[in-house]
């Protein structure tokens, strides 16, 4: 069916919106909901759309690429060096092992040896967007499992390059012009300097990452203006992927190379937020492509062929992984996890497929019949996942004893409290700083970029954002951070973010800095109850140096200072009650703030004779001994 | 059950390895309110007419506290200061702490016999919080008894266990 490309995003995202809530209703991963949404607009189905292969590498090329950006932003670089053998062990095994496996259930089944080879390699890597998605999805990116996957795919992404080398080897095909058009600048090379690009490709964008994409990114954000940032992260992610692309190195790992070099940077929350919706629609798209390109009449022609393969392919890939798990000593449930979520075949083999074909290691059919094979497991993973964790590991995770087990998946993460300071002047940096004396761990964002960079430079964990947009609060984390520390010159900006957190995230406690006392009364009206006045604290300094300046002791002077702040504070909960019915509490003319504060002089007068301070005060114990019961 | 009234003193509870199992019986009792006076003033200011008021709501009264060097702990100290008030005493005054039940538990990281006349410090402990003891005494608050716990920095959960027995057991007699 030909169609216009507004017409096909219509039909894609028109699917996705329907099929993904659907899924997610019955607790199934986005990612099958996807996948059935393609199925139905397939060309077996509906009709709706092409059946076109290239369309699908092109979506997911792009989504993979933004998704190891994305992962290597969570990724710092100290951690990255230390995952090098994790990543070379588990990649390396696996990728052995399982292409032999394969090769020989190939052979014993009477297959040419070069085309049992083609497809062997194929078959032995995994998806990068489904696993990705999946772990991100249930949070697991940072368990034994989510990094063992995570370092196994990204072997399997370098060794895409040397596959595609082979490839012409096996087939023992010499014609030159056929050769993918990915490796440009290296065979141009001699071949004594073509390992080099790949340590030059990895040295220059360490270098870049250091001194060109941070003083960029700085620059572009002086502008001010949200949709350069939005232009600049998504030229950084695509230029280096272009770059790594001419160089002959895996797009996907130059991404990733790059996020690591930006994770330790102040722009890390700011292109997480940015590149984030990008990432989620490439890959719906992707994921829809992949429904929609199972070709049904192929499965009907050889169902037994087809569906044999495929169980071969799981089963091999399944005790592969779990092999390698036990052998690298990661726990069971952990084993399983991570041998489920990679025993699918990756979206790679899609083009690794065709390329076998264009060298005619495999007939046409024969291609159509392994492209349904990949497919098919594609779609059976997200649903094995689901078996896994209801019925399988439920069994393992009984044999431990609860506190243990607790203790292991939640890890160091959650026995300290997540903090996120927003704006980081005067004010918020006082906050910052005593906690940071203490030792306590805080996100803080600040969209001064001047600032920012020197607060870096002084060894502060400070990072560059608007915390006005829900994004950006949503890649520092507010999802699992349990206190807002708001703390922005402009009071109107503190309300709009406390009002948006609360509700969006109604658990997420808020402390915020108020500039007088009718900011005060709104915080409290509307919930938020820790609030602290700027002027309060010094105000009330001042005026007990002025009291000892008169003649009165010292202490006597803190004495009554003490005493006036506790009763302001009472009363201004009590006023902030009296006026909550008033709609007008925010537009106060001068002559209105005056009356204002008569009224609270006139309270005053009331309160600091000591019969009714006893009065005021034993309505607040009324509520605390409420609060005990 | 008599409602009581804790005043739990501890400047370093975050370091303290008997009070924090001591206390924790209050809290699971609701015939006991515990005020936990270095949560409740940090600041040293204390709310001198909401702790008088307080004190008329309660029929028994502990006092449970560290001895810091050879004292009370200084906050303990204010806040006796800052609420025992003498016009308790005039006539047509109530006062809050007359006829009331009073038990102490004292803890300290020292042994026994260094707090006897022949000891260590030849002061008991006792003479040491007779502040305390005293000011019950002239508003006529009935001390009941005051346990003390030695060496409390040195004792197994188990042994600590067993005194929290030994005092609730005083408690609910």
């Amino acid at each position: 069916m030909e169609s216009s490309l507004a017409m096909n995003t219509l039909i894609f995202l028109g699917v996705a919106i329907i099929m993904v809530p659907l899924a997610r209703k019955f607790g199934l991963s986005s990612v099958i909901g996807y996948i059935l949404g393609g199925i139905i607009i397939g060309p077996y189905a509906l009709k709706l759309t092409g059946n076109n292969v290239n369309d699908i590498m092109h979506a997911s090329e792009f989504g993979v690429i933004m998704l190891l950006f994305l992962v290597g932003l969570e990724l710092e670089p100290r951690k990255f060096w230390e995952m090098r053998k994790k990543i070379m062990g588990l990649g390396l095994s696996q990728m052995a092992l399982t292409i032999l496996l394969l090769f020989l259930v190939f052979i014993s089944v009477g297959w040419r040896v070069d085309k049992a080879i083609a497809v062997a390699m194929c078959f032995a890597l995994s998806s990068t967007a489904i696993v990705l998605q999946t772990l991100q999805e249930k949070n697991n990116l940072k368990t034994t499992a989510g990094e063992a996957s995570f370092s196994t795919l990204l072997f399997q992404d370098i060794s895409v390059i040397p596959i595609l080398a082979i490839l012409p080897i096996v087939a023992n095909y010499k014609a030159k012009h056929h050769d993918n058009d990915i490796q440009i600048l290296i065979q141009k090379l001699p071949e004594w300097l073509q390992a080099g690009t790949v340590i030059f490709g990895v040295a220059l964008l360490i270098l870049l990452g250091r001194y060109v994409f941070v003083p960029f990114l700085r620059y572009v954000s002086k502008s001010g203006m949200t949709e350069l940032l939005t232009a600049s992260s998504l030229f950084l992610v695509i230029g280096v992927s272009e770059l790594m692309v001419v160089i002959g190195l895996s797009p996907a790992l130059g991404a990733f190379l790059a996020g690591v070099m930006l994770a330790n940077s102040e722009f890390r929350h700011e292109l997480e937020a940015q590149i984030d919706p990008f990432k989620g629609l490439l890959l719906a798209v992707f994921f829809v492509s992949v429904g929609s390109t199972i070709n049904f009449n192929i499965i009907q022609k050889d169902p037994l062929f087809i569906f044999s393969t495929v169980f071969a392919v799981l089963a091999v890939k399944f005790v592969v992984l779990y092999t390698i798990g036990k052998f690298f000593r990661i726990d069971t449930p952990q084993s399983l996890f991570y041998a489920f979520a990679l025993s699918q075949v990756g979206e790679f083999a899609f083009v690794l497929l065709n390329y076998a074909s264009d060298l005619y290691l495999l007939g046409p059919e024969m291609n159509a019949q392994m492209m349904a094979v990949t497919a098919i497991t594609m779609c059976i993973t997200p649903i094995l996942l689901i078996i896994n964790e209801k019925f399988i590991t439920p069994k393992f995770i009984k044999e431990i004893p609860e506190e243990e087990h607790d203790f292991n998946i939640l890890g160091s993460d959650v026995s300290q409290k997540k903090i996120i300071i927003v704006g980081f002047g005067h004010f918020g940096s006082t906050v910052g700083r005593l906690l940071k004396a203490n030792k306590i761990p805080a996100t803080v964002l600040d969209r001064d970029s001047d600032r920012v960079k020197l607060l870096r430079s002084y060894g502060f964990k400070v990072y560059y954002g608007d915390a006005t947009r829900i994004p950006i609060l949503r890649a520092a984390g507010i999802e699992d951070a349990e206190i807002l520390v708001l703390c922005l010159d402009d009071p109107d900006d503190n309300k709009f973010i406390a009002e948006l957190v609360r509700e969006h995230y109604p658990e997420v406690k808020i402390f915020v800095r108020a500039k007088n006392r009718i900011d005060a009364y709104d915080y409290l009206n509307s919930g938020v109850n820790h609030i602290y006045r700027e002027t309060l604290g010094t105000a009330v300094d001042m005026a007990v140096d002025v009291l000892h300046e008169t003649g009165m002791r010292k202490y006597a002077a803190r004495r009554l200072g003490q005493r006036f702040m506790a009763i302001d504070k009472a009363s201004i909960r009590k006023l902030a009650k009296m006026k909550e019915n008033d709609d007008d509490i925010t537009l106060f003319t001068t002559k209105e703030i005056l009356q204002r504060e008569e009224e609270l002089l006139a309270y005053d007068n009331l309160n600091f004779d000591n019969k009714n301070w006893e009065g005021s005060s034993s309505a607040d114990e009324e509520d605390e001994d409420e609060s005990q019961d | 059950m008599k409602k009581t009234l804790v005043v739990f003193a501890h400047p370093y509870l975050e370091h303290s390895n008997s009070n924090v199992e001591l206390i924790n019986f209050y809290v699971r009792h609701q015939h006991y309110t515990l005020r936990d006076l270095y949560e409740e003033y940090p600041d040293f200011h204390i709310a001198a007419f909401r702790e008088r008021k307080r004190l008329k709501n309660y029929e028994r009264f502990v006092f449970q506290f560290p001895l810091i060097w050879f004292g009370m702990p200084p906050l303990l100290r204010l806040w006796i200061d800052e609420v025992f008030d003498r016009d308790w005493l005039k006539e047509n005054e109530h006062n809050p702490l007359e006829g009331k039940e009073v038990y102490i538990l004292v803890t300290t990281g020292g042994k026994e016999r260094s707090f006897s006349k022949t000891g260590t410090y030849q002061y008991t402990i006792d003479e040491l919080i007779s502040g305390l003891i005293v000011s019950l005494k002239v508003f006529k608050a009935d001390i009941k008894h005051i346990k003390i716990v030695y060496e409390a920095n040195k004792l197994s959960k188990k042994e600590i266990i067993l005194h929290k027995k030994e005092f609730t057991e005083l408690l609910n007699q």
